[in-house]
């Protein structure tokens, strides 16, 4: 056991990125257990290995890797579309005060109505397709970006632009050059939980609209009795966000943060 | 170089909160001739800095005109460099790149301006830290990049908001003295704003007394340069005109 725990720590310790893997651990370990024991019938609660046995079936077979490629691709389309026009809104709103005061509640309210809301009526106007979950993503992508991009402009030190229109930049030099790297910590903030937002929407709307996807299979597979794919599209969502989200979009924030923070030492 | 000057000028803020119009700057004027460095001294409140936003053009005056050379001033602009008491560097730029900015935005081709940013760190030493990024310095090495950001885009005018405020008071002599030594050697034109009477005297050619929005009195200041902190502090000369715009600070 202790060399077992040595082993981990020098894992860690040159792989540093595995440490967020370590309090799955004990999670794994507890429903390996009670699945071993069967309090649950199989059928209802399945056995991680028959998890596992059937996620590598459904990956080598290429179904899983399909759907997940058709998940991933909807969600970069809709978010590339979603913070298009979140961050030069964004811009706007956080620039000008007439813009703010006049959108600000405006965007509050559409804010309030969470995405899955406005499914019911997109089912009505564009029936069950693409054009709907893409509105879907694009809808909660779009607010995060927005209202993190208009406070981070908000947030700019006055002085700033001052300076730079002292050194002679016209006003779209000093929004390239001090407005939009002043707002970029907030900017990537906001694309992190837009993305986080937009994910799982996305499955949200597949369960609902699908004919294919990470949402679709477990729907599906819930209509073929087959709980085990419903966990492993569980499996398959949380891991691939985790991933994407502390190796990529968490080290990206910080590091916007850090380089760009206006924070004082 | 051109002569600034300030014909009657006046700002009322309007406070929303208390409903309450507040008259920062009273019926203010002065002439700046080319080459000419003067200091403005008093109390916090007293409307320094809404005298060097309105000339930096930052804010409009209520009433009254500022002229650079004949013509109205309009906005901000590069003929009026500013150097701020927060420094205000672009912490996403290096050292280097804060002080090229201004060329750059005239239009100079890069490596000019390079060349140029490098001359000016030279200047006050700083060329070793080019690379770096300004919140890696102290507050004092940042503030010389302020000042030299401000010079190497050659304005008419230099505007100085309290500038060595920030800084500890041995930095701030330090500071002081290579400013001084900066405007002997190239005779900037500067306005100076600052509530210490020391350092107002120590600059200055001429040290104006603003209170309550309102110019008081003008205090030459008649002392040979080079100016430097070991040889005024025991000078009977500057004693006396340190002790005199104390007095007159304290009176009005
Ligand atoms: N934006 C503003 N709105 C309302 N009142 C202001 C504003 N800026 C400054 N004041 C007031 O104007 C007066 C002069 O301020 P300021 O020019 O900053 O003085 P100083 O720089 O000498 O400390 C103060 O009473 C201050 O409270
Ligand atoms: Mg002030």
């Amino acid at each position: 056991m202790e060399r077992l725990a040595a082993r981990w720590l020098w894992f860690v310790e040159h792989w540093p990125r595995a440490a967020v893997f370590a309090p799955f651990v004990p999670l794994l370990l507890s429903w390996w257990a009670v699945a071993e024991i069967e309090i649950f019938p199989p059928a209802f609660f399945p056995h991680p290995l028959e998890v596992l046995r059937r996620g590598v079936e459904l990956a080598y077979k290429g179904v899983l890797g399909a759907y997940l490629e058709d998940s991933v691709l909807r969600l970069a389309v809709g978010a590339a579309a979603g913070i298009a026009v979140g961050l030069p809104l964004g811009l706007l709103v956080g620039l000008s005060d007439r813009a703010h005061r006049t959108l600000w509640p405006l965007l509050l309210f559409f804010q309030a109505i969470g995405d899955i809301a406005w499914l019911p009526i997109l089912l009505v106007w564009f029936g069950f397709g693409l054009t709907t979950m893409t509105f879907v993503i694009v809808y909660t992508v779009m607010f995060p970006v927005l209202m993190n991009t208009a406070l981070g402009v908000r947030a700019v030190p006055e002085v700033l632009p001052r300076a730079a229109l002292s050194l002679g930049a016209s006003r779209a030099r000093v929004i390239l050059e001090v407005v939009v790297p002043g707002a970029l910590p907030n900017i990537v903030t906001g694309i992190r939980n837009g993305l986080g937002f937009g994910w799982r929407a996305l499955v949200a709307a597949e369960i609902i609209v699908g004919t294919s996807g990470i949402g679709f299979m477990m729907f599906d597979a819930r209509r073929a009795g087959s709980v085990t794919e419903v966990v492993i599209g569980l499996v398959v969502l949380g891991v691939l966000w985790s991933i994407v989200d502390s190796w990529i979009l968490a080290p990206l924030e910080r590091a916007t943060g850090e380089r760009w923070g206006l924070v004082a030492r | 170089m051109k002569e600034l000057l300030v014909e009657r000028l006046s700002k009322i803020y309007f406070d929303p909160d208390r409903g309450e119009r507040i008259a920062a700057l009273e019926e203010v004027s002065l002439r700046i001739a080319p080459g000419e460095f003067v200091a403005v001294v008093g109390p916090s409140g007293c409307g320094k800095s809404t005298l060097l936003n309105l000339i930096a053009g930052f804010l409009e005056p209520t009433s009254g005109r500022i002229l650079l050379d004949g013509r109205p001033v309009r906005g901000p602009g590069p003929d009026r460099g500013v150097v701020f008491q927060s420094y205000a560097l672009f912490p996403w730029k290096t050292v280097l790149e804060n002080v090229a900015f201004g060329p750059r935005m005239r239009g100079l081709p890069k490596a000019e301006c390079h060349a140029k940013a490098m001359r000016y760190l030279e200047l006050v030493g700083l060329a070793h830290v080019a690379h770096r990024y300004p919140r890696e310095l102290s507050g004092g090495m940042q503030q010389r990049v302020g000042v030299v950001r401000a010079l190497a885009n050659e304005p008419e005018i230099l505007l100085m908001d309290e500038p060595f405020a920030a800084v500890d008071a041995q930095t701030r002599m330090t500071l002081q003295e290579e400013l001084a030594r900066i405007y002997e050697e190239r005779r900037p034109t500067i306005l100076f704003v600052t509530h210490d009477v020391n350092e107002a005297v120590f600059l200055a050619d001429r040290v104006l007394l603003l209170s309550k929005g309102r110019l008081r009195e003008e205090i030459p200041v008649p002392i040979a340069r080079p100016r430097r902190w070991p040889r005024l502090v025991e000078d009977d000369d500057f004693k006396a005109l340190v002790a005199r715009t104390l007095s007159a600070v304290r009176a009005a």
